[in-house]
């Protein structure tokens, strides 16, 4: 077991490990910082770059991006309210009061160090937590898989910002896209029209580009002007009082670290909900509830802190079951695949050296981030009024040329088009982009599990409740099928009559 | 515009644009062999029902209203995001990257970013002839190092010039 986390932690501490993942550090800090980019834009970006690389060299590329990008996102919501990523709206509650009173610095400090401490937190739970996964993944057999997918996609759909149809419609929509191509599972080929491109199905690295990275450029540019609308005066001082804010309220950062670990672990359930929760937790324990939204620096400690814890458990189902929490981390499985390396029992069995050091990439990025993002506070902030005329041809620039770098073939620009557009309307008509995302990743296995459990029970179909774990999976399914109903019942039973 | 139940047929318009391609995806699976298309074709199937559902939702009817309540509260207004966007400049920016797509399958990497990049600039960011220029060729540099030299990614040439 220490062998294993020593052995991450010295791949790590190569040259040529630390240079990708300082690289990764620094363009997270700056793609959180800027509004409407973030973790799952710029991995999207990131992802055919990293393909000429090793996959340890990769892995400690993508953990530094997503190790820093929570840093990035809280200067700019604290100096100008424009959170970078929506976690981060929870901290401009009270950051950004805190910035108009002349206490910037207190506020950025505070957000660092406990983006470190929660960081670290996350971290020691993923590592208590993974040994735990193989033994656990090893009970799941293929009808365990099919209900494990399903379940994946109607949390997904249920947590995307309360629009459970639409986001059960867009997962129907990617599982209808993944099954375009060559079928190994029966053998034949479906929806290629005779296109030797799409024989292999849709490449998921230019179609993700396309989702995140170049959707939110045409959404940036049918917007116009900067990037971020409020400009304030970008004064910092105080920042090591900020520091000491954090140590001065260790129960805060713990509960918050706790908030963010459990959230991480629930496909779907997103830093955002973790960071609200926590903040609204805090308010809740607080013994002067009135002071929050106007400048109290728990309001930005205890996003922060479950923000960053996040990040670590997300990597549970992620590796563990191949089931990302998160468009981050639906991106990153991208890289895994990418690379050869196929999350579920297999990588927990054969990549863990990989592993472990993904793990403190992401810890040595958070701590890293929150030490260079406290240097570069003001060159970050002004990043975000760069206009976007000028920043949305410069990211397709390199999204398209990095789509067609992923194998050398012009199609995946074609590709990439058709589902920047894609993503962009369903930006425009309130579609989630998740779940398509999850159903993209998850269609193939979902349908040769499906196959498999009907293989192994000759076409009967009470295979699928015959195991407890089964069972726990299908109920778990349908509280979260109903709890909409169930909230306007209980809604409807709290107001008065 | 014209009202059905309750609401402007331009809001229907996603969900029966949605519904359009499941119909024209379940045709094409109904040509494959059972074994092929019985997961696709069962999961279109379920799709036209969710569209369904999603067609009722938005009505102005009480059935549409219980149905937006419980199965999508977070949609208030539907089409709402988009309300301070202007019409012209969304067209505008998906043309835009249609054009650069086009122009990259036609002329190649290496002419389709400076001749984008320069006319993004002039025409989008409103930057002088002189800015554009130094832009489009800083751009195409970097494109250039990072790809064709670091990463040794053979550029394409473009349909015109070679590419197949």
């Amino acid at each position: 077991m220490l062998d294993l986390w020593l052995s991450g932690f010295l791949g790590l501490m190569q040259v040529r490990e630390l240079a990708f993942l300082g690289i990764g550090m620094a363009i997270g800090v700056v793609f959180g910082a800027i509004p409407g980019l973030g973790g799952a834009t710029a991995l999207a970006l990131l992802m055919p770059l990293t393909y000429g690389l090793e996959p340890f060299t990769a892995l400690a590329l993508s953990g530094g991006v997503m190790g820093a990008i929570p840093m990035g996102g809280s200067i700019t919501a604290i100096l100008l309210n424009a959170p970078g990523a929506a976690p981060n709206a929870a901290t401009c509650l009270d950051g950004y009061p805190l910035a108009q009173q002349g206490k910037a610095g207190l506020a950025i400090g505070a957000a660092a160090s406990a983006n470190s401490l929660g960081g670290i937190i996350g971290t020691i739970s993923v590592l208590a937590v993974l040994p735990v996964a193989k033994q656990l993944v090893l009970l799941f057999g293929p009808p365990e898989f099919f209900l494990m997918t399903i379940f994946a996609l109607v949390t997904v759909a249920s947590a995307s910002r309360r629009q459970l149809l639409r986001g059960l419609i867009t997962g129907g929509l990617g599982l209808m896209i993944s099954f375009i191509g060559y079928s190994d599972v029966i053998g034949g080929e479906r929806f290629t029209f005779g296109t030797d491109y799409l024989w292999d199905g849709i490449n998921i690295v230019p179609a993700l580009i396309g989702l995140f990275a170049v959707a939110e450029m045409i959404n940036l540019s049918a917007k116009g002007g900067t990037v971020s609308r409020a400009v304030g005066t970008v004064v910092v001082t105080r920042m090591w009082s900020g520091v000491l804010e954090t140590f001065k309220h260790l129960g805060t950062v713990l509960r918050g670290s706790l908030i963010g670990t459990l959230i991480g672990a629930i496909p779907g359930e997103s830093g955002t909900v973790a960071a609200f929760l926590s903040y609204s937790l805090t308010v809740q324990a607080s013994k002067d509830p009135g002071s929050f939204g106007k400048g109290n620096i728990e309001g930005v400690i205890a996003p922060e802190a479950a923000i960053n814890a996040k990040d670590g458990s997300a990597l549970i189902p992620t590796i563990a079951f191949g089931i990302p929490s998160g468009a981050e981390m639906a991106v990153f499985l991208g890289i895994l695949i990418l690379h050869g390396m196929q999350p579920g029992p297999l990588m927990l069995m054969n990549n863990q050296r990989e592993i472990y050091g993904l793990v403190w990439a992401l810890t040595a990025s958070c701590l890293l981030a929150s030490s260079v993002g406290l240097l570069f506070v003001r060159p970050l902030a002004l990043i975000t009024l760069i206009d976007a005329d000028i920043l949305a041809p410069l990211v397709l620039c390199v999204a398209f040329v990095g789509s067609f770098s992923v194998n050398g073939e012009i199609e995946n620009v074609i590709v990439t088009a058709v589902f920047g557009i894609l993503g962009y309307l369903m930006i425009r008509f309130d579609y989630p982009r998740l779940t398509v995302v999850i159903a993209l990743v998850l269609g193939n296995t979902t349908e040769r599990s499906f196959r498999q459990s009907m293989a192994m029970s000759d076409g009967d179909w009470s295979i699928f409740v015959h195991r407890g774990t089964s069972l726990v999976i299908i109920a778990s399914i349908a509280l979260t099928l109903a709890l909409p109903l169930l909230r306007v019942l209980v809604r409807r039973a709290r107001s008065p009559a | 515009m014209r009202r059905v139940l309750g609401t402007s047929f331009a809001l229907y318009a996603p969900a029966l644009g949605l519904l359009l391609v499941t119909l024209i995806y379940l045709a094409v699976a109904y040509r494959y062999k059972p074994d092929l298309r019985a997961f696709p074709a069962g999961v279109a199937w379920i799709m036209v029902v969710l569209l369904g559902l999603d067609l009722v939702s938005r009505t102005g009817t009480r059935i549409g209203a219980a149905l937006t309540r419980w199965l999508n509260p977070g949609s208030v207004h539907l089409g709402a995001p988009a309300e301070t966007q202007p019409r012209a400049r969304q067209v505008s920016a998906v043309l835009w990257l249609v054009a650069f797509a086009a122009l990259l399958v036609l002329v190649g990497i290496l002419a389709a970013v400076p001749i984008y990049l320069f006319a993004a600039l002039r025409w989008r960011g409103r930057r002088s002839y002189r800015a554009c220029a130094l832009g489009a060729a800083g751009a195409t540099l970097f494109v250039w190092l990072l790809f064709a030299v670091v990463l040794r990614v053979a550029l394409y040439p473009g349909l015109l010039f070679g590419g197949a």
